[in-house]
């Protein structure tokens, strides 16, 4: 069965993909392209399942609907790292909201800049000139990245917002989690946003984010689940973003992503296998891959939210009549 | 021309200058083919060493053994394969409708310029162009290895028949009139004296053009899409050399780009090989 | 020959029964519904590209479209100038660094090098053309990249008085950039224009030649004046040729321009082409109808570009190719 979408949610899916495989023989083959293109191959129907780090949106909601109900079904919770690459510089480097913005709208040029200086009293800046690494495709890490900036600069807000795909300021376009983790790499001095799982690989340095309550708070699998304790609000179908979480422990560039399949599939024109294998491959990941997911580094969901997700899964139909998952 | 006096120093310096100059030119020229072959065996050859390169998928596994590229080259076996089978034939038909019926016809002449035109198009904007008809069409929605074999056969048509018809030219018309002369029917006079005469410049320009076609990764990026696991239906999404090496190309593990390296060398292998070929099939060419 | 044809004696040609013609017949119309087919295809194929490509104009109008400087998905303005102006700026780049090697070994390959070398070097440098675009992306972000930072810094901090090239002393260069994209292209149209000067030099007929050397020339004045002047349109066509194939390269460039929709201040900068975006953005569009048009409208203008420079280029050759005829020399 096939799959496109976040490369956020890469790692996740082709681990898990390759455990339902040894355990069941479906191979699922996940190409990540990028939340943009997840959800438009999703609309499109070419795949069975799209891949988002963003909820849909209204007016995606409204061309699925074309074809039928879309379920937006969060699977787990990654962390959005801040990693730099500055010799001199260690992990733990303390960056608040308004800081990041400017240094991605190109206001803060220099690793040593006051900004940085006054919220790291005791770390020897370098005057290093800072690279800006971003995402040139339709990334739902953008999406929830921007989101967090929005929350903090208003002129981030103003002249730039928030969406999958946007038009930055300054800096180099690398393709997905991967091609800005390589950059990140590849350049002294440079700041790029990845998921947690890439950071860990990659042994980058992250940045302790300044969260809501105030306190500085650096990614973790601790970190990332706090964000997602005691969600307020949450709607019916799910679209929700914990970006921002006021919880204390809380990473704030956390949140959840989301596999996106048509409640209907058989109607929106896939076949009852095709259909089986997408739901029983859900429910794997829904259930077992939940443990498992920790290993790379990505939340589980909590229960709450768990028990909506599997009973999301569990609505899938086939022209009308319920399917008896394959797994 | 007026006479040129002995030669001056002067013109023999800038004689000596300029011959220089071209011969750093030259070597410059050399520079980058040597380059781009010595990182692509240094950094890829270690790899083909291990024999799981070649009998693994990649696995995708984030953590762990990355896997080997199987799929990836039987993927591109397969895709450009078909798109051979497509382009090949119609390729060589076309050019023999040119050369035999249409000559100078102002049908002909159209169909001449629609063909060259057709070979200025950027290879992504045929990847769009199937997208756009195949991959998203209802009824036969979703990415598969055959649509990409389509849009690489688009690709390689405008070369195959290029190619064929200068080498239908050349073969000299008083063979096709002596045929005639004996009282052959034409279609004869194509399949037993053109066409086999011709023969050794149709495989040239045909190997040419599959080695160019295996190259190419836009055309494959929106209607293939790509795959992992091995398989051989090109009714699925695949596997390809090229999207197996774009894909690793921006990984930051290091161990992934090594794996885009030696997929390169394999890739390169393969055109070589092909293009080998093509040298050695036209040197056996009556006309050239 | 091995045609095995009968000598059918007494049996005129036009005598044949309409029976026998019918196999001619096939394969006359057979052929020629192949061309009628593949020729409505490629109209087909340019019709869809068109049609596909109308919303975004009707939106904002050609014009704006290609003019304006302002490329935002996110919030449906397609202005394509940043694009156009990287797919330009990357091309000439391309131009400036490989013509001029490519047509120096040409020169020397044909008239200046060692015999027996001829051969094996006319192969080498046909082999860069064997090389697929994505090896040359894959070299240039591994390889040149990081190789030729310190000598963009040092070019770009000497000659910081010089427009587009200058870089402010605080300025360093981050990797991927204009210069990088149109080396690496100089590199990808090398095989090509290096072939066709090659041919063009090879047609200059040996009494030209002859002549200035009789005269007393040195090897390099009969070089500078009968073969540069004679070969200096077909040149010229082999090196829009080598545009045409720079305009539209996408893998290649997209992995080491930076994929930056805004006008870069200096070489150094990232930047975007035509080609690049197409690929980048293509997967999200797929359900964005305006998206998807003005995708498409930018792979029709990369088209338009690619046609007038290869229409351009036959004009050239055929003209001076014509006016050669006229003098009589063999072409």
């Amino acid at each position: 069965m096939t799959g496109a979408g976040a490369t956020f949610a890469a790692p996740l899916y082709d681990q898990l993909g390759s455990e339902y495989k040894d355990q069941n023989g479906t191979s699922i083959n996940y190409q990540s392209v990028g939340s943009g293109a997840g959800v438009a191959q999703f609309i499109a129907d070419t795949v069975d399942y799209g891949a988002s780090d963003v909820a849909l949106k209204h007016d995606e909601v409204a061309q699925a609907q074309k074809r039928g109900t879309p379920l937006n079904i969060p699977v787990a919770f990654g962390a959005v790292t801040v990693a730099y690459n500055v010799p001199g510089i260690n992990k733990g480097l303390k960056l608040d909201g308004p800081t990041v913005a400017d240094i991605y709208l190109g206001d803060i040029k220099k690793w040593n800049d006051p900004a940085l200086a006054k919220q790291n009293p005791g770390v020897k800046l370098p005057a290093t000139n800072i690279t800006v690494i971003h995402r040139s495709d339709g990334s739902g890490t953008t999406g929830q990245f921007t989101q967090f900036l929005v929350d903090y600069s208003p002129q981030w807000k103003k002249d730039v917002g928030t969406d999958k795909t946007v038009k930055w300021p300054v800096g180099t376009g690398a393709r997905g989690n991967e091609g800005v983790a390589a950059a990140v790499k590849q350049t002294d001095g440079s700041i790029g946003y990845v998921e947690l799982a890439y950071a860990v690989q990659n042994k980058f340095n992250t940045a302790n984010v300044k969260n809501k309550a105030g306190n500085y708070v650096g990614p973790s699998l601790q970190s990332t689940s706090s964000a997602g304790d005691n969600l307020p609000n949450l709607p019916a179908d799910l679209r929700f973003t914990a970006i921002n979480s006021p919880n204390p422990q809380a990473y704030p560039i956390a949140s959840a992503t989301f596999a996106l399949v048509y409640k209907d599939m058989c109607k929106a024109g896939k076949s009852k296998g095709e259909a089986q294998r997408t739901q029983g491959f859900l429910n794997y990941v829904l259930g077992q891959g939940q443990t498992s997911m920790r290993e790379i580094q990505y939340a589980s969901l909590p229960s709450g939210l768990a028990s909506k997700a599997q009973a999301e899964a569990s609505s899938m139909t086939c022209n009308g009549a319920a399917l008896s998952a394959s797994s | 021309m007026s006479a040129l006096g002995p030669i001056s120093t002067r013109r023999r310096l800038t004689d000596k200058t300029a011959r220089t100059v071209v011969l750093i030119g030259a070597a410059i020229a050399l520079i980058p083919l040597v380059l781009v072959l010595f990182y692509v065996l240094k950094r890829g050859l270690g790899a083909f060493l291990n024999v799981d390169f070649f009998t693994q998928d990649p696995s995708g596994r984030f953590l762990g053994n990355p896997g080997g590229i199987r799929s990836a080259i039987l993927g591109t076996i397969e895709i450009v394969g078909l798109a051979t089978i497509i382009a090949i034939p119609i390729g060589i038909g076309l050019a023999l409708y040119l050369v035999e019926f249409g000559k100078n016809s102002l049908f002909a002449r159209v169909v001449r310029y629609f063909v060259d035109v057709l070979s200025g198009v950027p290879s992504i904007v045929f990847g769009l162009f199937i997208y756009i008809t195949l991959v998203v069409s209802g009824a036969i929605s979703g990415f598969a290895g055959w649509k990409g074999s389509i849009a690489l056969s688009l690709l390689m048509l405008p070369i195959v028949t290029r190619a064929s018809e200068v080498v239908l030219n050349l073969v000299p018309n008083e063979l096709r009139e002596a045929a005639l002369a004996l009282g052959s029917p034409r279609w004869r006079v194509v399949a037993r004296v053109v066409l086999p005469s011709a023969l050794p410049g149709l495989v040239t320009g045909s190997l040419l053009a599959i080695a160019r076609a295996a190259g190419e990764t836009a055309p494959l990026l929106f209607t293939v899409l790509g795959a992992k696991a091995l398989t051989l239906n090109l009714g699925d999404q695949m596997n390809s050399l090229p999207l197996q090496i774009f894909n690793d190309v921006r990984e930051a593990q290091d161990r992934l780009v090594d794996r885009a390296w030696a997929s390169a060398l394999t890739l390169i292998l393969m055109i070589l090989i092909l293009n080998v070929a093509a040298r050695f099939v036209s040197r056996r060419n009556r006309f050239a | 020959m091995s045609a095995t044809v009968t000598a059918r004696g007494d049996d005129p040609i036009l005598g044949r029964s309409p029976r026998d013609r019918l196999p001619d017949r096939i394969l006359q119309w057979g052929l020629t519904g192949l061309a009628i087919a593949i020729l409505v295809l490629i109209a087909y194929f340019f019709y869809k590209l068109i049609d596909q490509s109308t919303p975004v104009f009707q939106q904002s109008g050609v014009f704006a479209f290609v003019f304006d400087n302002d490329w935002d998905p996110s919030k449906n303005i397609y202005g394509a100038w940043p694009l156009v102006v990287g797919t330009i700026v990357t091309s000439a780049l391309a131009l400036l660094l490989g013509v001029p090697v490519a047509v120096a070994a040409a020169i020397y390959v044909s008239e200046l090098c060692p015999r027996p070398l001829r051969g094996p070097l006319t192969v080498v440098i046909d082999l860069l053309a064997a090389v697929p675009s994505v090896v040359y992306g894959l070299w240039g972000v591994f390889v040149l990249i990081p190789a030729l930072r310190p000598v963009e810094n040092w070019i770009g901090h000497t000659l910081s008085f010089v427009p587009f090239i200058g870089l402010p002393d605080d300025q360093t260069v981050a990797g991927p950039n204009y210069f990088i994209a149109g080396l690496i292209l100089a590199i990808m149209i090398l095989p090509i224009t290096s072939a066709i000067a090659r041919e063009v030099i090879a047609t200059v007929p040996k009494e030209h030649k002859e002549a200035a050397l009789a005269l007393g020339a040195t090897r390099w004045e009969m070089i500078r004046m009968s073969i540069i002047p004679y070969a200096r349109p077909g040149i010229v066509g082999g090196a829009m040729l080598g545009l045409g194939r720079a305009i539209g390269e996408t893998i290649a460039v997209t992995l080491v321009i930076g994929n930056a929709p805004v006008i870069g201040k200096n070489i150094w900068d990232q930047g975007y082409t035509l080609a690049a975006v197409i690929a980048n953005e293509f997967g999200e569009a797929a359900s964005d109808k305006l998206h998807t048009s003005a995708l498409l409208a930018a792979g029709l203008v990369l088209f338009v570009l690619t046609l007038v420079i290869n229409a351009l280029a036959r004009a050239v050759v055929n003209r001076r190719s014509e006016r050669r005829m006229q003098v009589g020399a063999a072409a």
